[in-house]
């Protein structure tokens, strides 16, 4: 398998950590996984991207034009960061706009707000993300990564939000 | 992560002491070191030191110790380091010592693009450059034995690229604690005057001389299956990765011979200049400055950057390299859009220490110059109060110089801020020098008790040490009264009042009674810092707002913003984190509380 993927948003919207997450998934089935992260000064509120390459690559950067997926959890870096992504590929929104070719939407901050805590966006948005065909890590992965933090509240809200951004996609079908 | 490689690395060669400073992208691998510590329940001593200087120097005195010893730094922290380390390459070493010196080309989060291989190659100190978060690992260990085997120190260099790059990386288990024996008294080696220093510099080069000669990794490494080509590609560290990938995804590129150098000073300038003999072309990609391509003694069938067909300066970026190595290989450019990038600006979080305290700073002092410093808080820029970054430190030290420009009527008024960290690190001797020559000027220390922008490591004042264990705290006020100041307040930043009080009591000591500096240390935590509560009260525009935007422009707060096509403001509460500032600030008193959330 070789995928790639370009996560975006603002700096503290967590993209670091679905990044980790889509790894260890990724490198715990015995995969290839080379990642890169945004740190420092950027990360105060600033733009932030992170690329995830699963397959043989020795290089953590994507090429302009080649990457699978592009997962933006703030609508406003999407058109920083869709010179990654290949024609074929698709974008992943947090936004309350509607679909569009290319490009699925949801509304990840409202239904993480929903839940209590607008910082949950990113694994509502992981969560819708991993429904879709194509995606290297599947929702039960993710389930069963999330189950493995031991702090029992983080858990349990890593868990209802990803629930949510899979009921959110398969309400849509 | 890369940096967490180099820590694990740093453990399994039985390194007993790790000193450092925190600086992007350098700081995860102390912190990585803490959490092997623990768990592996490893004696390592850990230390985040004052600053690099320090880091190193306490390194060094392991190493004289018997033991062996890391110091870890971003590549400016070598610049405050550079006295100790170029002398400790003539003195040499015991106990292996490697200095791990993280670059940041682009720069992404740094003031220089420069070049540590350059560096070492400046103090004759031997560079291992890692391509890939598991070399980092290997040439971890391997620096150890190089530092031993020689008695040099060993630099380790990785690029951003490497050090936040994550992959799996196979471990072993830490090998015994290293010891070579304690202290040997050798004033001619250890504390040599100038006569022996002629010997140690002969004997430096002579070691130099031999690794070149002898060890593997100085040799270029061919990459490719076969050689044969016509164009050969010379390159080292993070962006050798690149250029494998680049390559092996073009078919068109088959042919390309690709050599990688591990240690690309002291390279082996004969191999060097053997792969140039026998290709028709060579093209050296290396970041950031041509070290390998300076060391080839026959250039003329060159390409790099020193020909221009490598930039001069910004990351070697996967794109970039593609087109230089199409362009060696006489074949079209690939077709690139340019992307239009509207990068967000970073900004003070919200509810942060420094937002009020710049705001009242600018309000009190107006049209001052004022010197700034290296932190989160440079990021006053923003709200016009920051109008000089140029290195740790350097607030203090130019204050004390824009005050002196011999301009008849000069009424040049200077603030200058700072963080607590950073005023440990380089500040103190500028402020002392301050108060000796009565430069008069108002110093704010900025103390959120943290070293925020990296993470947020301890500074002098915790109470905790790196590994969470008892720290003597150094007291602020102590230290700066210390240092010969008079007027030393501290305030609460979030109070309004409070601080415009302090602040007009330091103008009147420093301006008005000309009666030199003056130092305000604004105390209040950062609100990303760790067991921070974050306020929950929320705020509300109410029917008086009258759209001035002070909020927005004077304040910068992010969690306020102007809603379009409803004409009114909106307070984020998401991102409030309920410091209340707002409501003192609205010229029109329109920003109500509105109770916890």
């Amino acid at each position: 398998m070789m995928v790639e993927l370009v996560l975006c948003g603002r700096g503290g919207q967590g993209i670091v950590f679905l990044t980790r997450q889509i790894g260890e998934i990724a490198a715990a089935r015995g995969l290839k996984v080379i990642s890169s992260e945004t740190h420092g000064m950027a990360v105060r509120g600033g733009s932030v991207n992170s690329h995830v390459r699963i397959g043989n690559f020795h290089s953590p950067l994507i090429r302009q034009s080649h990457a699978d997926f592009l997962l933006s959890l703030d609508a406003s870096e999407t058109s920083n960061n869709i010179h990654f992504l290949k024609p074929t590929g698709l974008i992943v929104e947090n936004s309350v706009a509607a679909d569009e070719p290319g490009v699925r939407r949801v509304d990840a901050a409202g239904l993480a707000r929903g839940i209590g805590r607008v910082q949950l966006e990113n694994v509502v948005l992981l969560g819708f993300a991993s429904t879709l065909d194509g995606f290297p890590v599947s929702v039960e992965e993710i389930r069963s990564q999330l189950s493995n933090d031991s702090r029992a509240q983080i858990r349990a809200m890593n868990l209802e939000a990803l629930e949510s951004g899979i009921v959110a996609a398969r309400s849509r079908k | 992560m890369g940096n967490e490689a180099i820590g694990r690395g740093i453990i399994e060669a039985g390194c007993s002491v790790a000193a450092a400073y925190p600086g992007t992208p350098s700081s995860e691998v102390l912190e990585s070191l803490v959490r092997w510590k623990r768990e592996l329940n490893h004696p390592i001593y850990l230390e985040w030191s004052v600053n690099e200087k320090v880091a190193f120097e306490t390194a060094y005195g392991a190493s004289l110790a018997g033991a062996r010893a890391v110091a870890v730094m971003k590549m400016v922290g070598l610049n405050v380091a550079s006295d100790p380390f170029l002398s400790a390459a003539y003195l040499g070493v015991r106990g292996g010592l490697v200095v791990v010196v993280a670059d940041d080309p682009g720069p992404h989060s740094s003031q220089t693009e420069q070049d540590s291989r350059f560096f070492g190659w400046f103090a004759k100190v031997p560079v291992l450059d890692p391509g890939t978060p598991a070399e980092a690992r290997e040439m971890t260990l391997r620096a150890f034995e190089l530092s031993e085997k020689y008695q040099v120190p060993v630099l380790l260099r990785p690029c951003l690229r490497v050090c936040h790059a994550r992959q799996n990386v196979s471990v072993e288990l830490p090998r015994s604690i290293a010891d070579v024996g304690p202290f040997e008294k050798n004033w001619t080696r250890w504390a040599a005057i100038p006569r022996y220093r002629l010997v140690l510099h002969g004997e430096l080069n002579e070691k130099l001389e031999k690794i070149r000669e002898e060890e593997p990794e100085a040799k270029p490494v061919l990459l490719s299956e076969k050689p044969g080509g016509s164009l050969a590609l010379i390159t080292s560290g993070s962006v050798s990765s690149h250029v494998r990938d680049i390559v092996a995804s073009d078919e068109r590129l088959a042919r390309v011979d690709v050599y990688k150098v591990d240690l690309p000073y002291p390279a082996n300038e004969a191999a060097l200049q053997q792969i140039v003999d026998t290709h028709e072309n060579t093209l050296l990609i290396e970041e950031t400055y041509p070290v390998l391509e300076l060391q080839l003694l026959d250039r003329r069938k060159v390409t790099g950057r020193l020909s221009g067909d490598v930039p001069r300066q910004g990351e070697l970026v996967p794109e970039i390299v593609e087109d230089v190595i199409l362009k060696a290989a006489g074949l079209p450019l690939a077709e690139k859009n340019p992307p239009v990038i509207k990068a967000r600006r970073p900004s003070l979080c919200a509810g942060c220490p420094h937002r009020p305290a710049f705001y009242m700073i600018k309000t009190i002092f107006d049209q001052a110059v004022y010197a700034g410093d290296i932190g989160c808080y440079t990021l006053g820029i923003n709200m016009g109060a920051v109008d000089t970054c140029l290195c740790m430190g350097a607030s203090v030290g130019m204050a004390g110089g824009l005050v002196r420009a011999p301009r008849a009527g000069n009424e040049t008024r200077v603030v200058a801020t700072i963080g607590d960290s950073t005023f440990f690190h380089a500040g103190v001797p500028a402020l002392i020098n301050a108060v000796h020559t009565g430069a008069a000027f108002v110093l704010v220390i900025m103390d959120n008790s943290i070293t925020a922008m990296t993470g947020g490591q301890p500074t002098p004042a915790s109470m905790k040490l790196a590994d969470g264990s008892p720290a003597v705290p150094v007291d602020l006020e102590r230290l700066v009264r210390g240092c010969g100041v008079d007027f030393v307040e501290v305030a609460d930043p979030y109070d309004h009042d409070g601080m415009k009080e302090l602040l007009l009591r330091a103008k009147n000591h420093t301006f008005d009674e000309n009666k030199g500096v003056s130092v305000v240390i604004t105390r209040r935590p950062c609100v990303r810092a760790p067991n921070v509560q974050i306020c929950t009260d929320r705020f509300a525009v109410g029917p008086d707002c009258d759209l001035c935007m002070t909020c927005v422009k004077d304040l910068e707060c992010p969690a306020i913003h102007y809603v379009k096509g409803e004409k009114r403001m909106e307070i984020d509460a998401d991102l409030c984190a309920g410091c209340g500032f707002c409501v003192h600030i609205c010229p029109s008193r329109a920003i109500e509380a509105r109770g916890p959330q």
